[in-house]
C-alpha cells in the first residue's frame, strides 16, 4: 500500500510581488502553502489580523459583521444570488471565522473547479459590495442570534462563553465575538467600511493554500490579495485579565430542567511555549474534548451516569459540541483552563442544585487532585501512548492541516509545524517534566464557575450554607463510590457572599 | 483500479489523475473487496489514502426505525451507549481504545446505528478482535444499564434547549400514525425516563438486531487487504445468526393534509416546516432519485422561493429544503425560520405554491444540471478522510446491506430528466400528504 509523501512547506516569496517586501521580522510569511499534490481537493485559508478584540467600544461585534458580510453578501462583481447560482452547482461555499484575534476566510472545492471558486472567493475579501440590504439581512440574522438562539438554544455552549466573559472583563477579550444586542444595534453600514478600510489591508493578510493545486497558485493568491491597499496595524497588548482571588461564582436564571457547568482560570501558556506538550499531555488526562479517556468523564459521567460528558482544556474550544477535534484558527495569547460539565439533570430522585453542587465538588475536587500530587507513572505512560496516535487525528483533513500552518504562523511556530512535531515532543516527555508544569499551571482555590439554572436565589443560598449535597442513584452502586460520595458531597467550595453574581437571562450579552 | 502515483517534489506538482476509472464511468475512486462469511457478515475493504490510519465503521442496520414496540422508543440509541460497557474478555473496553490511542464513537439515527474507530494502521488486529468480541459477547450488568440510562437523560435533557428537536419530535408524530418514524432516535421522554426498568428488554434488543446478517463492516484507509481478510474471518466467524425483523407496520397513505402547532419553552422565532410523505431510498428507482434532484431545484440555495424569501424580501432567517430518503418512505421537508410571525402564512403559500408549480411545470434544464453537478461533487468533495469515505457509503449500506449501489446510484441520478422531476413531484408533492407543523416561543415562559 501507499503512502502520501506529505511535504509541509511554510513559502516565504521574498520577491517578484507587487508589494514591495517589508513584513517585520516576526511574521514567518506572507504564504502558507502545503502541497499534497496527489489529492484532488484544494483547501484555502484567507487570515486577516484582526479580531473581536479589535471591536471599538459600543461596537462590539463589528469585526464579526464585517466578516459575515464580505462571506455572505454580493462584490462589486456579483449580485448575492449570482454567487449563491455560481457556488451551487460546485457544492462549495465559504466559511468565515471571527476569534479574539483572528479573522479567517476558509473553504474548499475539488480541483475541478477551482479557478471559478477562487474568482468567487477572492472577489468577497477583496471587492465587497457593500449593500445596503446584503447589511439589512446579516445585521437581522445577527440579532436574532444574539436575542434568541444564544440565549436559548444551547445553554452549554452559553456557559462556556459566559466564563470567558467573566475572566475577561474589561480587557479586549471581554466581549463574546458576535457582540452585545445592543452594540450590534449600534452597528450601521459605515462603521463596517470603515473597520474594513483600516484593517484589510495587504500588509495585514496571511494566505494559506493546500491540497491538489496547480504551481503557480500559491503565487497568484498571493497576488491577488495584493490588490487591497498597504496598512499597518499596531499591536495591541495582551489582555491581562484580573487576578482572581478564591471561587467568584455567575448563575444565570432561566427557566431550564439542566443545568450547564463551566468553570476555569487564566493559564500563561500559549502553544508555542515549552511546557505545552507536558500540560496537553495531563490535560488529556484529566478531560480530553468528548472522548471516555477523561478522567472527568469517567468519574462523573461513567460511574455516576450524571450528564452527558465532562472535559477540560487548555486553549480555546468555542462550538466543542460540533467537533472532535481541536478548532483551528482560534489561536490567542492569552488562555484559560477550562472545564466543562455538560448539562446536569435529574437523572435520580433528589433536587437540581444538589446534583450540580456534587458534580462540581466531583470536579473541583479532581482538579485540585492532579495539581497537588501530578500524574502516576501508569496514567502518565499510557496517555502517551494515546496521544501519540490519537493526535494524528487533529490534521484528518487538508484544511485542518493547513489551519494549523496558519496557527504557527500566529504562534510563531517554526517548521515544520505544531502537528508534525507534537509526536515527537509529547515522546520526549517525562514524568517530573509532566508533573512540574501542572504543579506550575493549575491549581483549584481560585476560578470562576459559572451556572446556567433556574432558581438561582436557592443555588446561592446552598453555596453559601455549605450544606453536603448528597446524590441519589437509579442502580446499585458499589460501596467504594457510595463512600467516595459522601466526601464529595461535603467537598469545601469557599465563596463569599459577594463573589456570587445573579444574571437573568434576558440580561445575558445584552449590553456592555 | 486506481492507481496513486505519490511524487512530489518540492513545488514541482504531479497531477496523477485517477486514469481508468473514468473511461469505465465509475464515480467510486476507490478499489474494494468484499468478504463476506457464512454467518452472513458482510465486509467491505476500501484502500484509500490514509497516511498510516484505518476508519473501522460496524453498521448495524437498526435504529429507531427497530422500535416497534409500544414503551421501547429510545432502545437503538440507549444499546449504543450499552456497547462500551465490555465484556468478559475485554472487561473496560475504553482502557484498550486508550491504550492505542483510537478515536472512537458511535451515533443512532433513524435507520441504523453506527460504531467507528479511527487508528493507526498497525492496530488492526487489536480492533478486530477488540470489536468482533463486543458485538459478540457483550456483558452488562443491571446496575451499569441503570447508570447508563442516567446519561441518556442527561443527553435527552440538553437537547431540550433546541427549538428545531421540539418541532421535529412533533412533526414526526403528526405525520405517522402507524410506522415507526413516529418518534426521533431519543425517543419519547416518558420512555426515556422508564429506562432504568428495562433491563431484560435491552437484551432482547440486542439478541434480536446485533447478529452477523444485520452487520455490515466498512474498514477505509491504509491496510494490507490480505491480511485483513484474513483476520475479519479469523474474529467474525464464530459469530451466530438469529436476526429477527422487526414488525413495523405499513403506514397507511395519507388522506388529507395535517396541520399541528407546538410551543417552545425558551425563546426563538417561529420556525415553519412543510413535509409531504415521500418515497424509500433507491438506486435505482427514478421516481425516488428524481425526489432528491426535487428537493433541491425546488427548494435549495439555487431555488427561486430560497432566493425571494431569504436574499431578496429577507421575510425569513433561515431557509432549507433538501429532501433526504430513509430506508422507508419518510418525510420531504421543507423548513424556514421566519423574521414576522404575521408572514407565517404567506410563506407557508409560497411552499405549497412552489409545489403546485413543480408538479405542473417542467423545471428548467439548467437548474437540474446544475443539480446533478452539485449533488455529485457533494459526494466527491466528501472522499477525504476514511472515515468520511465510510460515512458517504453508509446510507447505502442502511437501505440496500451493500456498497455496490454506489454507482447505480449515480448512473440514475445522471439519466433523470425534466419529466422525471416533476413525475416526482406530481406524485410525493400532493396536498393530501402534506403535514405542516408550526413552532413557536411559549410565550410567558421565562419571564
Amino acid at each position: 500500500m501507499r503512502k502520501i509523501l506529505f511535504l509541509a512547506a511554510v513559502l516565504t516569496f521574498p520577491t517578484g510581488f507587487s508589494t514591495p517586501l517589508a513584513w517585520p521580522a516576526a511574521d514567518p510569511g506572507r504564504i502558507v502553502a502545503l502541497s499534497e499534490s496527489e489529492s484532488p481537493l484544494i483547501a484555502v485559508n484567507v487570515w486577516v489580523k484582526v479580531g473581536s478584540q479589535n471591536d471599538p467600544q459600543g461596537k462590539e461585534g463589528l469585526a464579526a459583521l464585517t466578516a459575515n458580510l464580505l462571506s455572505d453578501s454580493s462584490t462589486r462583481q456579483d449580485a448575492y444570488e449570482q454567487i449563491l447560482a455560481k457556488l451551487y452547482p460546485m457544492a462549495a461555499g465559504y466559511d468565515f471565522n471571527v476569534d479574539k484575534e483572528m479573522t479567517v476566510f476558509s473553504g474548499q472545492i475539488h480541483r475541478d473547479n477551482l479557478a471559478p471558486y477562487w474568482e468567487l472567493f477572492r472577489n468577497s475579501i477583496v471587492s465587497p459590495g457593500f449593500k445596503a440590504e446584503d447589511f439589512k439581512r446579516i445585521k437581522t440574522q445577527t440579532l436574532n442570534f444574539l436575542k434568541q438562539t444564544r440565549r436559548f438554544s444551547n445553554d452549554e455552549e452559553l456557559s462556556k462563553e459566559l466564563l470567558y466573559w467573566a475572566i475577561f472583563k474589561g480587557t479586549p477579550y471581554g466581549h463574546p465575538e458576535e457582540g452585545y444586542v445592543q452594540s450590534v444595534e449600534a452597528i450601521t453600514l459605515e462603521d463596517v467600511r470603515a473597520f474594513y478600510a483600516k484593517y484589510y489591508t495587504r500588509d495585514n493578510v496571511v494566505v494559506g493554500v493546500a491540497g491538489g493545486f496547480p504551481a503557480d497558485f500559491a503565487a497568484r493568491m498571493r497576488n491577488e490579495m495584493d490588490r487591497l491597499p498597504p496598512g499597518r496595524i499596531a499591536d495591541i497588548p495582551k489582555p491581562a485579565p484580573a487576578p482572581i482571588s478564591g471561587i467568584k461564582v455567575l448563575i444565570v436564571e432561566k427557566d431550564t430542567k439542566a443545568t450547564p457547568i463551566s468553570f476555569g482560570f487564566p493559564i500563561a501558556l500559549r502553544r508555542s511555549d515549552p511546557d505545552f506538550p507536558a500540560l496537553m499531555l495531563a490535560n488529556s488526562w484529566f478531560g480530553e474534548h468528548r472522548t471516555s479517556v477523561s478522567h472527568l468523564y469517567q468519574a462523573i459521567r461513567e460511574i455516576r451516569g450524571m450528564n452527558y460528558g465532562d472535559y477540560s482544556y487548555i486553549e480555546a474550544y468555542p462550538k466543542g459540541y460540533s467537533t472532535q477535534v481541536p478548532p483551528t484558527n482560534v489561536s490567542r495569547r492569552s488562555q484559560i483552563f477550562e472545564v466543562w460539565l455538560r448539562p446536569i439533570a435529574m437523572t435520580a430522585p433528589g433536587t437540581l442544585h444538589d446534583r450540580s453542587l456534587f458534580a462540581f465538588r466531583t470536579a473541583l475536587r479532581e482538579l485540585a487532585f492532579i495539581a497537588d500530587q501530578g500524574m502516576t507513572a501508569e496514567a502518565f505512560e499510557t496517555q502517551q501512548k494515546y496521544l501519540n496516535n490519537y493526535s494524528v487525528n487533529f490534521g484528518n483533513t487538508i484544511g485542518r492541516r493547513l489551519a494549523y500552518r496558519m496557527d504557527d504562523a500566529f504562534y510563531g511556530i517554526p517548521d515544520p509545524g505544531f502537528l508534525a512535531s507534537i509526536r515527537k515532543e509529547l515522546a520526549a516527555l517525562t514524568l517530573p517534566a509532566v508533573n512540574s508544569a501542572l504543579k506550575k499551571q493549575l491549581q483549584a482555590q481560585n476560578l470562576w464557575v459559572v451556572f446556567i439554572t433556574s432558581d438561582a436565589e436557592g443555588l446561592k443560598k446552598k453555596i453559601l450554607e455549605g450544606a453536603e449535597t448528597n446524590i441519589t442513584y437509579a442502580g446499585k452502586q458499589p460501596q467504594s463510590v457510595l463512600d467516595e460520595d459522601k466526601i464529595i458531597a461535603r467537598y469545601p467550595i469557599p465563596v463569599k457572599p459577594a463573589d456570587i453574581t445573579i444574571v437573568g437571562i434576558d440580561q445575558v450579552f445584552e449590553r456592555r | 483500479m486506481r492507481i496513486f502515483l505519490s511524487t512530489m517534489v518540492g513545488m514541482i506538482l504531479l497531477n496523477v489523475l485517477p486514469v481508468g476509472l473514468a473511461a469505465e464511468g465509475k464515480i467510486f475512486p476507490f478499489d474494494y473487496q468484499l468478504v463476506q462469511l457464512e454467518n452472513g457478515f458482510k465486509a467491505y475493504l476500501i484502500r484509500t489514502p490514509a497516511n498510516g490510519q484505518i476508519s473501522y465503521l460496524t453498521i448495524v442496520r437498526a435504529g429507531a426505525r427497530e422500535e416497534w414496540e409500544a414503551g421501547r422508543s429510545g432502545y437503538a440509541h440507549f444499546f449504543e451507549h450499552i456497547m462500551f460497557r465490555g465484556t468478559e474478555k475485554y472487561p473496560n473496553y475504553d482502557a484498550i481504545t486508550t491504550r492505542i490511542g483510537a478515536a472512537r464513537n458511535a451515533s443512532t439515527s433513524l435507520d441504523v446505528t453506527q460504531y467507528y474507530i479511527t487508528a493507526a494502521s498497525d492496530s488492526l488486529e487489536q480492533i478486530v478482535d477488540l470489536e468482533s468480541d463486543r458485538f459478540m459477547n457483550l456483558k452488562y450488568s443491571e446496575a451499569a444499564f441503570r447508570t447508563e440510562a442516567g446519561a441518556i437523560l442527561g443527553e435527552f435533557s440538553q437537547g431540550r434547549a433546541n427549538p428545531y428537536l421540539y418541532l421535529a419530535e412533533k412533526l414526526q408524530d403528526t405525520a405517522f400514525d402507524e410506522h415507526t418514524y413516529k418518534h426521533l432516535t431519543m425517543g419519547f421522554e416518558k420512555d426515556v425516563r422508564n429506562m432504568p426498568e428495562g433491563y431484560d428488554y435491552s437484551i432482547s434488543f440486542r439478541d434480536r438486531y446485533y447478529r452477523p446478517e444485520n452487520c455490515v463492516l466498512l474498514l477505509s484507509g491504509d491496510f494490507d487487504r490480505a491480511r485483513a481478510e484474513q483476520l475479519i474471518r479469523k474474529y467474525y466467524s464464530p459469530w451466530k445468526r438469529g436476526y429477527v425483523p422487526p414488525q413495523i407496520k405499513p403506514e397507511p397513505p395519507q388522506k388529507a393534509p395535517r396541520e399541528a402547532t407546538v410551543a417552545f419553552l425558551g425563546r426563538t422565532l417561529p420556525i415553519l416546516t412543510v413535509a409531504w410523505k415521500g418515497p424509500a431510498w433507491s438506486a435505482t428507482d427514478k421516481l425516488a432519485v428524481a425526489a432528491e434532484v426535487l428537493g433541491r431545484v425546488a427548494f435549495g440555495s439555487n431555488s427561486d422561493i430560497y432566493k425571494r424569501l431569504l436574499v431578496q424580501t429577507q421575510k425569513v432567517q433561515s431557509f432549507s429544503g433538501a429532501f433526504s430518503l430513509n430506508r422507508d418512505p419518510n418525510l420531504l421537508t421543507v423548513m424556514a425560520m421566519v423574521t414576522d410571525e404575521h408572514d407565517l402564512p404567506m410563506i407557508k403559500d409560497e411552499m405549497e405554491k412552489t409545489a403546485r408549480r413543480l408538479r405542473s411545470e417542467l423545471c428548467d434544464p439548467r437548474s437540474l444540471s446544475e443539480t446533478k453537478s452539485a449533488m455529485k461533487y457533494e459526494f466527491l468533495m466528501g472522499l477525504e478522510t476514511p472515515l468520511a469515505i465510510n460515512f458517504a457509503l453508509r446510507d447505502i449500506v442502511v437501505s440496500t446491506g451493500g456498497i455496490e449501489a454506489v454507482e447505480d446510484y449515480y448512473r440514475t441520478l445522471e439519466s433523470i430528466t425534466a419529466q422525471d422531476v416533476k413525475a416526482a413531484a406530481a406524485k410525493f408533492l400532493m396536498d393530501t400528504g402534506r403535514t405542516t407543523v408550526t413552532l413557536q416561543s411559549a410565550k410567558e415562559s421565562n419571564r
